[in-house]
């Protein structure tokens, strides 16, 4: 806005941009460019969440319209079939149980360990505490894949292979760094003037962090305990190799369900309802936490 | 008392604080010890051997793995492949994580909403993931098998994950959809922190929407760029679970990379040691790319500081 030397001084204040552009008649480039913008931002949504709208739509309808070779975008039936197949036909409520089991494990050995290693790197210095760092970063960003040979012959000489124990030694490999560098970012927060004076009140170190740093750590140690959940969950590469018979983890199972039978679709979308389902749920509990997580602590894979 | 002495040895407050720092941190430490620093160890003791996973005999080898690693024209291919993987899955999320982040910077209604919906990729199961695109792309039933048969673009009956023109490709196609959200994300927290300052002085000058995003957003994106390049780059490099389960590498090792071939070697072949040995030399080139993203990004951050 140019400046007028003539005319009275007077206080340049700006109208809000929205009530500016409402009140003056929109020119039609700025029509064409938002036409643009909402197209543009209705194919980006299309693309992304269409195929979980096709999954859930196919795991509920019923198998002549399925195998059509010109499929129909809605459903004209809705049928259940598919999930009582599911629930009678496989050991689905097993593998579920077993990928709960593991991921509930795995999520509570890492967040203790990984709370308390965030806590002594952000409050103490003491000797080895840059080389904890140090492994922290390269653990964080270190891929599965290189783990595979030594922690495979490390469990099978633990006699671990074939057993839950097994995967979630495994999965503790994974979640621990990602807890660790979150439960960092989230003593981080919390003054540290709290717990000084509880030393100072003579409660001690141990005491000082259970009884005033940790009640305040409640929201971090929960949406960290999601994340992680969501990892082990998730996870299929250890799962493979370690899971064997009745101790496999969901999305093992699943894998094998596609090459064992004839490929019955809407079972298996019925499936990958079933495992997407929960992991989807947190993410919505969990939405203001995510994206902070997201892009502090930035998720694997 | 010796001077010498470490501090977290001796009777004061200071020592007594150390200790407590220490106590803490040794859960974590002896873990990473257990089951990262060790089994990197291991890794590498195993790739200088034969070992035979069945009959669990080992003879050393030295570095005859290693020396085999140069004769191996599959590994050679792979090599390829996990570049072309690498580099289609990065600029493709990225583009299109931009893309996405420009469109949500705005203060639509229901804009928040949109948001989340867009993020969903990101958070699915990776197994759920595999399966719909498998089913999506089935070449008798699938609905985009069906629409890219229509089209011409692959044979009657078959699925773009079936053909080895195609194969890498789509399992990219696949990755970018997954992958995207997190690129969004990350270029619209950094969009929030641009100084709202520039836009409006640009806009006085009479700049338009191109000449604002070329000279104000993309320079402000300059170091979330390397940073999701780096951290993108090191994850696809190895990522195994979406390639294994939309393809198991196949047709015919047309979309083999890395990281599948070392299952393979170790779950399908039994050759734990070579599979260490290729392991190995993969977290090598990894350390080294690292080691240059990490030392582009100080060099490209204190050049900005000094500016």
């Amino acid at each position: 806005m140019p400046s007028t030397l003539t005319g009275p001084p007077r206080v340049v204040t700006r109208p809000p941009a929205a009530t500016a552009t409402r009140s003056r008649r929109p020119s039609p480039a700025r029509v064409a460019s938002v036409a643009g913008r909402v197209v543009a931002l209705a194919l980006i949504v299309f693309f992304a969440v269409g195929p979980i709208l096709w999954m859930a739509v196919s795991s509920i309808r019923p198998a002549d319209e399925l195998f059509q070779s010109d499929p129909s975008l809605v459903p004209s039936d809705v049928t259940g079939s598919w999930y009582r197949e599911v629930f009678a036909g496989s050991e689905a409520l097993r593998w579920f149980a077993n990928s709960f089991v593991v991921a509930v494990a795995s999520t509570v050995i890492s967040l203790a360990v990984g709370t308390t290693a965030g806590y002594a790197v952000t409050r103490f210095t003491f000797p080895g505490r840059r080389v904890l760092l140090a492994g922290l970063s390269v653990a964080y960003i270190f891929p599965a894949i290189l783990l595979l040979v030594p922690l495979y012959l490390a469990l099978n000489s633990l006699g671990l292979v074939g057993g839950l124990a097994g995967i979630v030694v495994a999965h503790v490999t994974i979640t621990l760094p990602l807890t660790t560098w979150l439960m960092k970012s989230f003593v981080e927060a919390v003054p540290r003037e709290l717990e000084e004076a509880a030393w100072v009140d003579g409660l001690g170190y141990f005491r000082g962090f259970l009884m005033v740093t940790l009640p305040l750590l409640r929201t971090g140690l929960a949406t960290t305990a999601m994340f992680s959940f969501i990892l082990s969950w998730d996870e299929y590469l250890f799962a493979s190799v370690i899971g064997q018979g009745d101790n496999v983890t969901a999305p093992v199972a699943m894998a094998g369900f596609v090459t064992s039978f004839d490929i019955r679709w809407g079972a298996i979308m019925a499936l990958s309802t079933l495992v997407t389902v929960p992991v989807v749920a947190l993410f919505f509990v969990l939405q203001r936490y995510y994206e902070k997580g997201l892009t502090a602590g930035s998720v694997k894979g | 008392m010796s001077v010498l002495r470490p501090t977290f040895l001796s009777r004061g407050s200071a020592g007594r604080h150390q200790r407590a720092g220490m106590a803490f941190a040794v859960p974590a430490a002896l873990v990473f010890l257990v089951v990262l620093a060790y089994p990197v160890f291991e890794s590498f003791r195993t790739s200088l051997y034969n070992i035979d996973l069945l009959t669990g005999e080992a003879s050393f080898a030295g570095f005859g793995n290693y020396t085999d690693l140069l004769a191996d024209s599959t590994l050679r291919q792979t090599v390829g492949n996990t570049a072309l993987w690498t580099v289609g899955s990065l600029a493709g999320q990225l583009a299109l994580g931009l893309a996405a982040a420009l469109l949500i910077d705005s203060d639509w209604r229901g804009m928040r909403w949109i948001r989340q919906l867009l993020l969903i990729p990101y958070v699915v199961p990776v197994i759920a993931t595999a399966l719909i695109w498998q089913w999506m792309l089935d070449g008798q039933y699938g609905v985009l098998g069906h629409a890219l048969q229509s089209a011409g673009a692959v044979p009657e009956g078959s699925t773009p994950l079936g053909l080895e023109g195609s194969s890498l490709w789509t399992v990219i196609v696949v990755n970018v959809w997954r992958g995207f959200p997190f690129a969004m994300l990350v270029y619209w927290a950094r969009m929030q922190s641009i100084d709202r300052e520039q836009y409006e002085a640009a806009q006085v000058d009479g700049a338009g929407a191109w000449r604002e995003f070329r000279h104000i957003t993309l320079p402000n994106l300059r170091s979330a760029t390397i940073a999701l390049l780096a951290l993108r780059g090191i994850w696809t490099l190895m990522y195994f679970e979406l390639v294994w389960l939309l393809s198991r590498g196949g047709p015919a090792g047309s979309s083999e990379v890395l990281s599948t071939y070392i299952y393979k070697l170790v779950m399908g072949e039994f050759r734990v040691g070579y599979a260490a040995a290729v392991a190995t030399s993969a977290g090598l080139l990894l350390a080294a790319v690292g080691t240059i993203g990490w030392l582009t990004y100080r060099t490209s951050t204190r050049r900005r500081a000094h500016a």
